[in-house]
């Protein structure tokens, strides 16, 4: 990944680079980053404990983490083990007393320091929180903490080439995920399979092709079978230990990761016998996928999307079955939540009128449901926003398939 | 018997040292480390500073202030490293109590941990008057 002839490279000490010229735009000396999407995008190694990261105006920034995992994310990076400390509960090593007094190194005489606070309906989002802002406030007397997150999420929004390619392979591999289901499930395989084992057999099959995470943070692999597809709203369905039914839908989403960059594809099965009815909805709903992507590309926003598939419902009569949101955010790990920047009617939830761009990743996501029918689906794809449409990454043939 | 970060003390810590840590013993370490000692018995605050350079002992130094720039730095009361030195108190315990304020790269003081333990089982040795 660090090779720079290699597809996945991506340029760190750039990205650094490029948040201290935005910090000193906005007359910010030193950037304290504590989001877990700030931390793979800075560092390229996972964080799963409450971590932190020291941008100063010029030179390598420092990240801290719980000491026990602090050697091993220095092994991940591209930061040396002088630039990944671990923090514990000891004289001068706990978080705050760490970072304040690395802080007050750089900033002898004070400064503006930009922290990351807000809100996310994402829980490991990471904000700063209230305690912690305190914390930092009050070692830092001389310092002033100021809110600059957005100048992070501006730099995150466009993909480079190597992150674009890191999200093709990690779709490759979700693909693979999805071949070991099929293969499973068909000529009978699933009776008695549970959506638990569903999960982990696509997480076994995508592991060996290259996955080292099951990243989504809403329960792994998500599936659900039978009623559970059909939730209202269902669009969070960690597997269960239902069994997969005969005459019921199946839905499989799952989640690959390649070098911090997520695989995310929804497919849906009928598991036979099938009624008239069932694929009546089944053949709503891709109609449904196939047009809206054929319809994204840049230029376009949330919001105008959503009108014209929700027309497209109507007129086929089951808008009443769509939940009226085709997309949710994403980016290296820790950034899967919402569109565009914070500045839409409701801060901190997706623009709505946010204009999309070439070379935007975004999940194109919708989601069906008939709870009278115990019956859903789910899509979802990394799809890459071109100028006259989109490429999707996950290449699994569309379609709902009546498993026999 | 020295008295504790007397000149006379410095000097047995360094034969000691010397005489006691093969580089071998020391992983062939470089590194520093600076004791801080606030509130001594004169009223001000002093150092012991040891420094290796590929696991030999290159400089032992004592002193009033704060001492030279070293890559590990601990600072406490003058009592509470007396009372680690008399085996009062572990230095362990005083610094998960915070009592003992560690600067430095947490990660490597991890890995020097049985090192620092090696130098002062040596350094306890030494018949000292605080």
């Amino acid at each position: 990944m660090f090779d720079k002839t290699s597809p996945f490279y991506i340029d760190f000490p750039g990205r650094i680079k490029a948040i201290q010229a935005e910090m000193a735009k906005e007359k910010i000396d030193l950037y304290l980053g504590s989001r877990l999407r700030t931390m793979s995008w800075t560092t390229d190694a996972f964080f799963p404990w409450r971590s932190f990261i020291v941008i100063p105006a010029e030179g390598l920034p420092t990240a801290f983490t719980f000491v026990i995992d602090a050697a091993r994310a220095a092994d991940d990076s591209w930061l040396d083990e002088d630039h990944v400390m671990g923090f514990a509960p000891m004289g001068g090593q706990d978080q705050i007393t760490q970072i304040s007094d690395m802080i007050k190194d750089y900033l002898p005489h004070g400064g503006r320091v930009g922290v990351e606070a807000g809100m996310s309906n994402y829980l490991p989002e990471g904000y700063l929180t209230y305690y912690e802002y305190k914390a930092f406030e009050a070692a830092l007397p001389d310092c002033t903490l100021v809110n600059a997150h957005p100048l992070v999420d501006r730099l995150q929004m466009i993909k480079d080439i190597g992150t674009i390619n890191r999200f093709r392979e990690a779709s490759r591999i979700v693909d693979i995920g999805h071949e070991a289901v099929l293969a499973a499930i068909k000529n009978g395989g699933w009776k008695g399979m549970t959506e638990t084992e569903i999960g982990g057999l696509a997480g076994y099959a995508m592991r060996k092709a290259g996955s080292t995470f099951e990243w989504s943070f809403t329960g792994g692999n998500e599936i659900a079978a039978g009623y559970r597809t059909g939730l209202a709203g269902g669009a969070c369905t960690p597997a269960s230990t239902k069994k997969v039914e005969a005459g019921e839908p199946l839905m499989v989403d799952i989640h690959a990761l390649f070098g911090l960059c997520c695989g995310d594809h929804s497919h849906n099965y009928l598991i036979g016998p099938a009624s008239e009815r069932q694929r009546w909805h089944a053949k709503n709903f891709v109609d449904m996928v196939a047009l809206t992507l054929k319809t994204y590309r840049a230029g376009i926003s949330p919001s105008s999307l959503a009108a014209e598939m929700m027309d497209f419902a109507e007129t086929r009569g089951f808008a009443d079955f769509m939940v009226p949101g085709f997309e949710h955010g994403i980016g290296m790990l820790g950034d899967e939540w919402r569109i565009g920047k914070h500045d839409g009617p409701f801060p901190y939830w997706t623009d709505p009128d946010h204009e999309y761009v070439e070379n935007e990743v975004l999940i194109c996501a919708m989601q069906y449901a008939c709870p009278d029918e115990n019956i859903g689906f789910r899509y979802e794809n990394p799809i890459l926003l071109t100028k006259d449409g989109c490429e999707y990454m996950s290449k699994f043939p569309l379609g709902i398939e009546v498993i026999e | 018997m020295v008295k504790y970060l007397s000149e006379d003390w410095r000097k047995e810590v360094e034969t000691r040292l010397s005489a006691q840590l093969s580089p071998d013993k020391m992983n062939n370490l470089t590194s520093s480390m600076n004791n801080l000692y606030l509130n001594c018995p004169d009223g001000n605050s002093h150092y012991f500073f040891v420094g290796f350079v590929d696991g030999k002992v290159d400089s032992v130094q004592v002193g009033e202030g704060e001492g030279p720039k070293a890559e590990f730095v601990i600072s406490g009361e003058y009592e509470t490293f007396a009372k680690i030195s008399r085996a009062e108190l572990g230095a362990q315990k005083a610094l998960m109590g915070g009592l003992l304020k560690l600067k430095g790269n947490m990660v490597k003081a991890l890995k020097l941990a049985s090192l620092v333990d090696r130098l002062n089982k040596i350094i306890a040795t030494i018949e000292t008057e605080y």
